[in-house]
């Protein structure tokens, strides 16, 4: 860090990170893990072409459309195909290039109801009949969202206020430490309830709600680091060469509190996305029909004593998978901005 | 030192108002209210019969509606000041009775899961911070993290299922806090039948906690242990298990012990799905059920008090911070 | 319209409160009245083993409650396990008739009614004594009535019922009589179904908070021995009971809030018989259909007396054609859902009286799942996509709505998104809003809805009119739908002054006509109650209604709890 400090220059801030990239590439199981989590954006971000109802390409009615799940023609909005291309089989002259699942996380077909994984679900259909695999593609969009946005929401809040109080102490601190106080003793669950019932239901509201309920926990550790580090050397050391306060907070010691940031982040993620299922059990989670990894989780919950295994399995692995990355990337991070460890 | 939990004790009154304060706001500005409640029925359907305005209106002076809303809040907290919490609106009965009812085996449970949280994780942190990377950190890292990803819900019915008796191992009750029998028996036989009953619901408490927690202690171990004067202790010739016994793990236990604050709120929104699910009938429950209904009083009650529950929670965790950690000062 | 149906058999909440008119508080799994066809209540366990000779005395009788009452006022409280548990405890005027449901004699022994309908004078039996030996006089029914109707006592459900009873007089010890200040031939039902509390314990003290909640008096077969908040409830016989004392010599309620939880109780034998409430359809089907299971477990459905429905706001212009309104339940593949998603444990209803009351009309046939017809029908009343958007529209407002209801039961959301998905490739977006059940009610109230998912308890002696009348089309009114029919108030209207029933069922069956006609509602479902009971109880019938366990015994050799 002293070293960063001594760098002058406008390149500064690039080569820093450019330094932390370069030690987080070592990091062969960090690296490994960042890469699962790219695999999982890019499902989520591919879900239309990986499961869908509306074919890759097709022939109807004499003519053909290229990627009609991608793009919207016209002609097929006017005969209300989107609505209801999961009934559309393609007759003798016609022609259907299906996605690799073909069915859209909402297709229900009431009798294959609970059918366990095989030729045509091949990860089962859940309570509804609806595909597993369909609707753990799109849930990946949701789950991932919910997770980053909440916990985003969470560790911009929780910075801001620890790193405030940690640094200012005094007045500032006082007012913060009541201001998380309230938000700690208020009950989560009471705030949820209450702004579901005011709110029309989005996946939007639940994202905030777990947002502005869990940054606690990261404000409070921020706080605590910055009250050890504002007592250290190179901070003292940076007073001393009259640097501001806030170059000071954001260049030198919020990095050095990062690490426990991080990790508690990684964990926030996830804790979105299971505080997610939580809610689905009481009644207020994504709305129906969206699906999330949570959504499946409660089917199961239900239906476990009809040993309905499928739907804990996948989605708990998908939960499983990214909790783990998200740790590996985490601390993979946390080795790389620790200074000490740099050659 | 004295002076400053003095201090910090005071500063729980202005918290205290800014709970009350908002938890008023809420539940008075949520939809719906606890006289149509009444009137129209309960949970999914409705009585069919047309309430004629004055029987609304003789409901709502009796249970203090008809009063300004910053009127009902300062009686409130004038009553509340006098430790009267007043009288349900769904039963009629002082809202104290309920809470005190609920209150010990909540207190009881979640006690108990944050204890084995604390004695369980921290050494599994120090053991994979000293042992990073190793076969049996990573085995380790993948059980708590299987563990972790598992809703508590989801457990708690696999549990009830294959452990509870029917088709499989007869093992646990299901359900309740104690025997309907135990009253009679010798208080050892009473806790073990006790301690029998409560296993299941504290095992789902406290396995999620276990990863949150361990990550943390071996993420603090693993700072701590680069930090110079470790090296410096290091390097005076102290054996690798002072070291780390010794003087790492004061430090480490800094951002674990914030923690504690912040778990205990936590785990009594957990303790609402467990409460249900095991049919305990907790401070979880009577919460929930008191917002559902929208029984102004009891739900005032029982947020005041478990903020003042966790008031104490935080006050002991900034206290026990103040003893790991001299460097922080008191003005 | 407090009347007991039956003696509050066994847990079996619900029926407790079949009480009159389309109404009682339901509960959480939401009965789903009405409807279905031919006699609902069946056997599937079979008859029970044929030991029996006579009836004899003993043995316990061990259920769950689902959720623990909050109180045990017999006004006060409004929670459908509280009746369930007071039916026991505390007696009314008047009984049921289990089977034909007629009202028959209980304290009072016969009643009159005057010329002009406005005077009720019941004549009580002499021998009541309620369970502290004091005996039941004409003063504690005046008492009970001006408890019920004091402005104080926070029971204003319950004082809703009796507001065109304008007085009530102890003529001597044993006479009774109220004075009524409109005709109405729902009155007799409601008076027979005051519950009598006794005067010299309740009379003094504050009666909303009274100690006496937690442990009731009255002068029922049963007496409340003990309540372990959390734990149990505990009824004793009564040993002085005036009349025929039941076999069964105590009961045991143990509060278990989880369904499955319950059912592993009930397979290891630590209760003999789950709340219907408890029981899903989805562990009916599986777990209870295991040979061990069946082995020692008795099976019987009856159907619940309450029908779901899908309401449509016509005051909304998108919902005033009825045409819409009838193409929308054509949209609704009621059959599949019942068969694949209650696994057939429900019926389809038409019309809002209970299936198996004969108020029911019969004749009707539930609007067929027919998208092509119901595309016509969309089409005649003049929703068409004009625009190319693949959705209806109609004077420029694409065919777009909400429906709201609450999350208590999988099923709702279920039919939601089957119906969902069915709309859309019709052209219509229909958005799903859960809400809790205070907000919901909140909506409805203030008439604040689209669409509406919810339900109606229906009982004997069933008085549509404050569901249906025109009178009733405002806030806070039960016709929420806002359902206006000239032809319908008229019905309506006579009905209630019709004190014969076989006149009242005539024009009610014309009345449902109309509904079926107007589809104000899609009529949904009415389910399956699904009891199991311990192979050893004895007697155990299925009614109209429900069970009634005062009529179970166990013969001596199988007895399993003894002593007290």
């Amino acid at each position: 860090m002293t070293r960063a400090m001594n760098q002058a220059g406008t390149h500064r801030k690039e080569s820093y990170w450019r330094l932390v990239w370069g030690q987080f590439r070592k990091n062969r199981l960090a690296m490994a893990a960042l890469g699962v989590l790219a695999l999982l954006a890019v499902v989520a971000v591919a879900a239309p072409v990986l499961a869908n109802d509306v074919p890759l390409y097709m022939i109807k009615s004499g003519r053909s459309y290229w990627f009609p799940n991608l793009i919207t023609y016209p002609s097929l909005t006017a005969e209300n195909f989107y609505r209801s291309a999961s009934r559309w089989e393609p007759g003798a002259d016609e022609y259907a290039l299906r996605t690799p699942i073909p069915f859209s996380p909402i297709n229900q077909t009431l009798p294959d109801k609970k059918r366990p994984p095989g030729a045509k679900h091949w990860l089962g259909a859940d309570g509804t009949g609806r595909s597993v695999a369909a609707r753990l593609i799109w849930g990946t969009r949701i789950s991932l969202t919910i997770g980053f946005v909440s916990a985003g929401i969470a560790v911009v809040i929780g910075m801001v206020v620890g790193a405030l109080a940690g640094y200012y102490g005094r007045w500032v601190d006082t007012v913060a430490l009541r201001v998380i106080e309230v938000v700690i003793c208020f009950p989560s669950f009471f705030l949820i309830l209450a702004l579901m019932a005011f709110l029309p239901p989005s996946i939007y509201n639940v994202m905030v709600v777990i947002g502005l309920t869990g940054w606690t926990g990261i404000a409070r550790l921020v706080r605590g680091e910055f009250l050890k580090l504002r007592e250290s050397e190179f901070a003292l050391a940076a007073r001393a060469t009259g640097m501001g306060d806030a170059r000071i907070i954001f260049r030198h010691l919020l990095p050095n509190a990062l690490a426990p940031v991080l990790v508690s982040a990684t964990f926030g993620v996830a804790g979105a996305i299971l505080t997610e299922s939580a809610l689905s059990f009481l009644g207020f989670g994504v709305p129906a029909p969206t699906a999330s990894w949570g959504e499946l989780l409660y089917q199961s919950q239900r239906l476990v004593s009809s040993g309905v295994w499928w739907l804990v399995v996948f989605p708990g692995a998908a939960i499983f998978i990214t909790v783990t990355c998200f740790n590996l990337v985490g601390e993979g991070l946390r080795d790389a901005i620790d200074p000490r460890l740099r050659q | 030192m004295k002076a400053y939990i003095i201090r910090r004790l005071l500063l729980i009154v202005p918290t205290f108002v800014g709970i009350s304060l908002i938890s008023f706001c809420v539940i008075q500005l949520a939809p719906g209210s606890p006289v149509s409640f009444k009137l129209l029925g309960m949970q999914g359907s409705m009585q069919a019969d047309a309430n004629t305005q004055k029987i609304i209106e003789d409901t709502t002076r009796a249970y203090g509606l008809d009063k300004p809303i910053p009127e009902q809040y300062v009686l409130w907290l004038g009553r509340l000041v006098r430790l009267d919490f007043g009288t349900s609106f769904k039963d009629q009965r002082p809202v104290r009775d309920k809470l005190f009812e609920a209150l010990p085996i909540t207190i009881e449970l979640n006690v108990i899961s944050i204890f084995l949280i604390y004695i369980l994780s921290i050494p599994l942190g120090i053991y994979s911070s000293t042992h990073t990377r190793s076969v049996s950190d990573n085995v380790l890292t993948v059980i708590l993290f299987v563990l972790y990803s598992l809703p508590s819900f989801f457990v708690a019915m696999l549990l009830i299922l294959y452990l509870g008796g029917g088709e499989y191992l007869d093992w646990f009750p299901v359900y309740g806090t104690s025997s309907l029998a135990a009253e009679s028996w010798p208080w050892w036989k009473r806790l073990a039948d006790h301690v029998w009953h409560i296993a299941l619901p504290v095992f789902c408490l406290t396995y999620g906690g276990l990863a949150g927690l361990s990550r943390y202690a071996r993420a603090g171990m693993i700072e701590t242990i680069r930090q110079d004067y470790i090296r410096t202790a290091r390097a005076y010739g102290f054996s690798e298990r002072v070291v780390v016994l010794r003087y790492a793990l004061r430090n480490s236990l800094i951002p674990i012990l914030t923690l504690l604050g912040t778990l205990l709120p936590a785990m009594i929104g957990g303790s609402v799905i467990i409460e249900r699910i095991f049919s305990i009938p907790g401070m979880g429950r009577l919460t929930f059920d008191a917002i559902l209904a929208r029984d102004y009083t009891t739900v005032m009650g029982a947020l005041a008090m478990s903020a003042f529950l966790t008031l104490i929670g935080l006050l002991v965790t900034d206290v026990l911070y103040a003893v790991v950690d001299p460097r922080i000062k008191y003005d | 319209m407090r009347i007991s149906v039956m003696r509050l058999g066994i847990v079996v909440a619900v029926v407790a409160l079949g009480l009159a008119g389309c109404g009682g508080p339901g509960t959480e799994p939401e009965p789903g009245q009405g409807e279905g066809g031919g006699p609902s209540a069946g056997t599937l366990g079979g008859p029970g083993p044929a030991v029996s000779s006579e009836p004899v005395d003993g043995d316990w009788l061990v259920g769950d409650l689902p959720a623990e009452m909050e109180s045990l006022n017999p006004f006060t409280s409004t929670d459908l396990y509280s009746s369930s548990i007071n039916g026991l405890i505390i007696e009314r005027l008047l009984d049921r008739d289990n089977e034909t449901l007629e009202l028959e004699p209980k304290i009072a022994e016969s009643w009159t009614i005057s010329e002009d309908k406005l005077t009720y004078t019941f004549t009580m039996r002499r021998d009541v004594t309620f369970s502290d030996g004091a005996p039941l006089t004409a003063h504690d029914v005046k008492f009970s009535f001006d408890k019920l109707m004091d402005p104080t006592t926070d029971a204003p459900h319950a004082r809703n019922y009796y507001q065109d009873v304008t007085s009530c007089e102890a003529v001597d010890d044993y006479t009774v009589r109220f004075t009524c200040n409109q005709p109405y031939f729902k009155h007799l039902t409601m008076l027979g179904g005051l519950e009598i509390i006794p005067e010299h314990i309740y009379g003094t003290g504050d009666f909303n908070n009274h100690p006496n909640n937690r442990n009731p008096i009255g002068s029922g077969p049963y007496i409340l021995e003990r309540w372990d908040t959390g734990k149990q409830v505990v009824l004793v016989r009564n040993e002085n009971y005036w009349g025929e004392k039941p076999h069964v010599l105590r009961r045991v309620y143990k509060v278990i809030t989880n369904a499955d939880a319950a059912f592993q109780e009930l397979a290891r034998h630590g209760l003999d018989v789950m709340d219907p409430l408890s029981m899903t359809e989805e562990l009916w089907t599986t777990r209870a259909t295991a040979a061990s299971f069946e082995a020692e477990f008795n099976k019987f459905t009856y159907t619940y007396p309450g029908y779901r429905y899908i309401g449509w706001n016509m005051r909304r212009p998108k919902f005033a054609d009825k045409r819409v309104r009838r193409a929308l339940t054509m949209l609704l593949d009621r059959e599949t859902i019942r068969r694949e998603l209650m696994y057939g444990l429900a019926a389809i209803t038409t019309g809002c009286f209970f299936v198996d009351e004969p108020e029911y009309n019969r004749d009707i046939i539930p609007w067929p799942f027919d998208p092509e017809g119901a595309a016509a029908l969309l089409d005649e009343a003049g929703w068409t996509d004009t625009d190319g958007d693949g959705l209806r529209d109609k004077g420029g407002e694409p065919f777009r709505f909400e429906l709201q209801f609450t999350a208590s039961l999988p099923i709702h959301q279920q039919t939601a998104t089957v119906f969902q998905e069915e709309l859309a490739a019709a052209g219509i977006e229909m958005s799903i809003r859960e809400l809790e059940w205070a907000s919901l009610l909140q909506n409805v109230q203030e008439l604040e809805f689209d669409a509406i998912m919810m339900g109606w308890s229906v009982g004997p002696d069933p008085d549509p009119y404050q569901v249906w009348h025109s009178s009733q089309a405002v806030k806070r009114g039960s016709n929420h739908v806002g359902f206006v029919n000239a032809e319908a108030d008229e019905i309506l209207e006579k009905a209630r002054l019709e004190f014969d029933r076989d006149a009242r069922i005539r024009m009610y069956h014309r009345f449902h006509e109309i509904l079926h006609e107007e589809q104000p509602y899609t009529f949904l479902f009415c389910r399956k109650a699904l009891v199991a009971v311990d192979k050893r109880f004895q007697n155990t019938k299925v009614y109209p209604y429900g069970m009634d366990s005062l009529e179970w015994w166990v013969p001596a050799a199988q007895q399993r709890y003894t002593g007290e």
